[in-house]
């Protein structure tokens, strides 16, 4: 990534990060989050080299804070995050902004991911950069993921405002050709801290002379010119990588007198030059990534119009109001403002049969399974009278389970939600709870809620599935996790477990399953806050660390002892994917190439037909 | 060509789409064109189906193929290609499908029979202008190695008409990113296959 300027091949994550380090950025901290996690782990593979202080920090908020500490004292720093960290960072940004950042620079870069991909929502992160009143910046292509991260340290800089940079799932995880710069080798100043870095007594005063930068950067906006030429006819406006979608859907239909314009600052907006575009026209279409924020921005703007033009977009249902954008969806908004012809495709839905569902599941091996296997059984044992609110990572996969989780919301949400079911046994509330969470989602956002739980004298059982990783996002450090760099510390979850002083804590590992349903059902049924730090094992992790690792467990099936159609358990029921029908025997077979051998599927045969042995 | 030009590759995670995509991109670059590669895989490390995007022309395309205008479809699975085939493939789609099966858990699991691949290869016939249903079975067992089905399936696109990217290209771009002799030699059979 740090090669020298030439034309390579970047997705737009590391786009965003080479435009990082030509702007010369020595510090980043971060909380990883798909689609924004490459980032991060690009600067990470050139740290050492260009001085940068990395960090994977305990959540985004203290990400934001670190970084922000950083720019405070003279030095380049970027946060990159997913759109729901946002959420969590914010408090602290809605602070920030009025306070400024100082000389060194600060990049919020938010990677939002319509349809929600690989997320619980599919939020349009945009408008926080109204409500902060910051500069916004939307790239469409890879090279102007460079580029734009590189003038937003410019921005921010000048102005001393974080600028956020919002990229979204295709622009981030696709790639394509980009023309590098080169690399700042600027010497760093002395650090030294700016002055008065807090907003009383007088934040009202702060917001005015936010509100002063604003028109400042809205004016430096304009200085950009936009290009805009044809007259009279359909403006199509576009943001982010809705850009491509557009260019390709234009040179398809070829509508006649159509204009493209592709705005890269979307707030504060250009607009004296966007009035002037807007003048010029008779319709004009928004075609964006989720909500209509660039719509709406523009529409509020028209207002001041003598005769604005007509406007298609997601307000008037000519573009879907959720669901991610694609050149088809273009196709069809521009195909019916221009009066041409919809292509018909033929329906396609005499293959569904054929198309067999492929769900996500837990890898083979992985102790999640065994975890949620025993929380059915459980549930099966208590009538039914179980409640399981669950959390953010691997373990959410726990609601494709036989939904053996029951609620799952934002990072830390399953202690909290628990901490309230847990006290509604006064309503006649009589179902047992339990909460569940990852390790690094346990230091991201669950101890608040924890203690709350002490505090209150909650009823339930909180399960900490400890697998010392990050697993969900690609096996990054966090303060419990396994391996820590030389000059990190390792935080231990037992010891700040019990300083909370629940009413009663075990730790156990999860292999033997049988042994974990009879824990978790005796565990549920004690009175007060229980705690139980499973010790798992994310077999992904296993093998990176370790590569070619296999567990010491094979199994085989006695067949002798299996009764095969009449129960089906280990593949219906537990469902590990080395574990496979086979129809035309009637008896399950083990997938040697997919097993690791960790002998949990023995405990879970009523029959003991699944052994030990090649 | 047509410009662009749309490569579509479907599997389930772990088969390599990811390098695949990552082979045909350099190869056109090497070639002189601009590649564009989309990567859709949610969480498909935890068994989903991958879909990758390719764009080849003389500027940046959007990261995702319209429907309909698949040029080349790369199925390395076959339930997948024809998930992959029922939303994008169209008149000109050229389809070359493996036949070895990833069964999913619906399968697995005992709930559902895996189709037969007569039924596939219909269906398939009835989407694409062109399919070719290819046994990886023999380069695998010979090179020892399942890995080797993305590059053998590399080899057999390299002989498709139409194609923008030279044959050399891609062998050059193997080298380049996978840098490894069995992959060569897997592509090399790939290229022999439709004859």
């Amino acid at each position: 990534m740090h090669e020298p300027e030439r034309e390579i091949l970047m997705s737009g994550n590391e786009a965003i990060a080479r435009g990082a380090l030509e702007a010369g950025v020595g510090f980043c901290a971060s909380y990883p989050g798909t689609p924004s996690t490459e980032i991060t782990t690009n600067l990470f593979e050139v740290a050492n080299e260009f001085g940068i202080h990395m960090e994977w920090s305990t959540n985004e908020k203290v990400a934001l804070e670190s970084a922000t500490a950083a720019s405070w004292v003279g030095i380049p720093a970027i946060c990159p995050m997913k759109s729901l960290g946002l959420n969590v960072a914010s408090d602290f940004l809605l602070n920030l902004n009025l306070s400024g950042t100082g000389k060194g620079g600060l990049v919020l870069v938010v990677c939002d991911d319509p349809r929600g991909h690989s997320s619980s929502n599919e939020q349009d992160s945009r408008f926080y950069a109204k409500a902060a009143k910051i500069p916004l910046l939307e790239p469409s292509t890879y090279q102007e993921a460079k580029d734009a991260t590189k003038r937003a340290f410019e921005i921010s800089q000048k102005f001393e405002v974080p600028v956020i940079i919002r990229c979204t799932t295709r622009l981030s995880h696709s790639r394509g050709l980009v023309k590098t710069g080169p690399v700042s080798r600027k010497e760093r100043k002395k650090p030294e801290i700016a002055k008065g870095l807090f907003n009383v007594p007088s934040p009202h005063l702060r917001h005015r002379d936010l509100l002063d930068k604003l028109e400042k950067i809205s004016s430096e906006f304009e200085k950009t010119s936009l290009n805009v030429s044809g007259t009279g006819g359909l403006l199509v406006l576009t943001s982010g990588i809705s850009s491509l979608y557009t260019k390709e859907a234009i040179h398809r239909l070829k509508p006649e007198k159509t204009t493209h314009l592709n705005l890269l600052t979307t707030y504060p907006l250009p607009k004296k030059q966007l009035t002037k575009a807007l003048k010029q026209a008779e319709r004009v279409l928004f075609i964006e990534e989720n909500d209509p924020f660039l719509e709406d921005e523009v529409r509020s703007l028209a207002v001041e119009m003598d005769s604005p033009p007509k406007f298609f977009g997601r307000a008037t249902g000519d573009v879907p109001r959720y669901g991610e954008m694609n050149t088809d969806i273009v196709m069809t908004a521009l195909a019916k403002i221009t009066g041409q012809e919809e292509k018909h495709t033929k329906s396609r839905e005499q293959f569904k049969d054929l198309i067999v569902d492929r769900p996500l599941t837990f890898c083979a091996g992985c102790t999640h399974r065994n975890f949620y296997y025993a929380v059915r059984k459980v549930k099966k044992r208590l009538g039914g009278k179980l409640v399981v609110a669950g959390d953010i990572g691997c373990y959410s996969l726990g609601v494709f389970y036989d939904q053996a989780m029951d609620t799952m919301h934002s990072m830390g949400s399953g202690i909290g939600v628990g901490s309230g079911l847990g006290q509604l046994q006064k309503f006649g509330f009589d179902s047992k709870v339990i909460s569940v969470a990852g390790d690094s989602t346990f230091f991201h956002a669950c101890l608040p809620g924890l203690i709350n739980a002490r505090h209150k004298n909650a009823d339930l059982t909180f399960v900490i599935l400890d697998n010392a990783t990050t697993a969900m996002t690609g096996f990054q450090e966090h303060p419990g996790s396994g391996t820590q760099a030389k000059d990190l510390h390792r935080v231990d979850i037992e010891r700040l477990v019990k300083a909370i002083a629940p009413d009663h804590f075990k730790r156990e590992n999860t292999i033997d399953v049988i042994a974990l349903i009879n824990l978790l059902h005796s565990t549920v049924q004690k009175d007060g806050l229980k705690v139980l730090l499973l010790d798992g094992v994310c077999r992904l992790e296993e093998v990176k660390r370790k590569p070619g690792y296999i567990g010491d467990t094979p199994v085989k099936i006695d067949r002798s002892l299996c009764k095969g159609e009449k129960c089906m358990i280990c593949v219906a029921d537990f469902a590990c994917p080395a574990l496979s029908w086979d129809s035309e025997t009637g008896y399950p077979v083990v997938l040697k190439h997919a097993c690791v051998q960790c002998g949990s599927c023995i405990t879970v045969c009523p029959h003991k037909a699944i052994v030990e042995g090649e | 060509m047509s410009d662009p030009f749309s490569i579509l590759v479907a599997g389930v995670g772990g088969q390599g789409n990811l390098v695949c995509g990552r082979i045909i991109a350099e190869a056109t670059v090497m070639q002189g064109l601009r590649p564009v590669v989309g990567d859709t895989f949610g969480a498909s490390r935890r068994g989903g189906s991958v879909l990758t995007h390719i764009r080849i022309g003389k500027q940046d395309w959007g990261p995702l193929i319209p429907e309909g205008e698949v040029d080349i479809l790369l199925g390395f699975e076959p339930v997948e290609a024809l998930r992959a085939a029922a939303k994008y493939a169209g008149e000109r789609t050229v389809a070359l499908v493996s036949t070895l099966p990833v069964p999913p858990a619906s399968v697995t699991s005992g709930a559902k029979p895996y189709p037969a691949i007569n039924d596939i290869e219909k269906a398939l016939d009835s989407l694409c202008k062109d399919v070719h249903l290819l046994d990886p079975t023999s380069v695998i067992d010979r090179l020892k190695s399942t890995r080797v089905l993305n590059t053998f399936m590399l080899g057999i696109l390299s002989t498709v008409e139409g194609l923008p990217v030279d044959s050399k290209n891609l062998r050059k771009a193997i080298s380049t990113v996978l840098d490894s002799s069995v992959d060569l030699e897997a592509f090399d059979t790939g290229a022999k296959e439709l004859g």
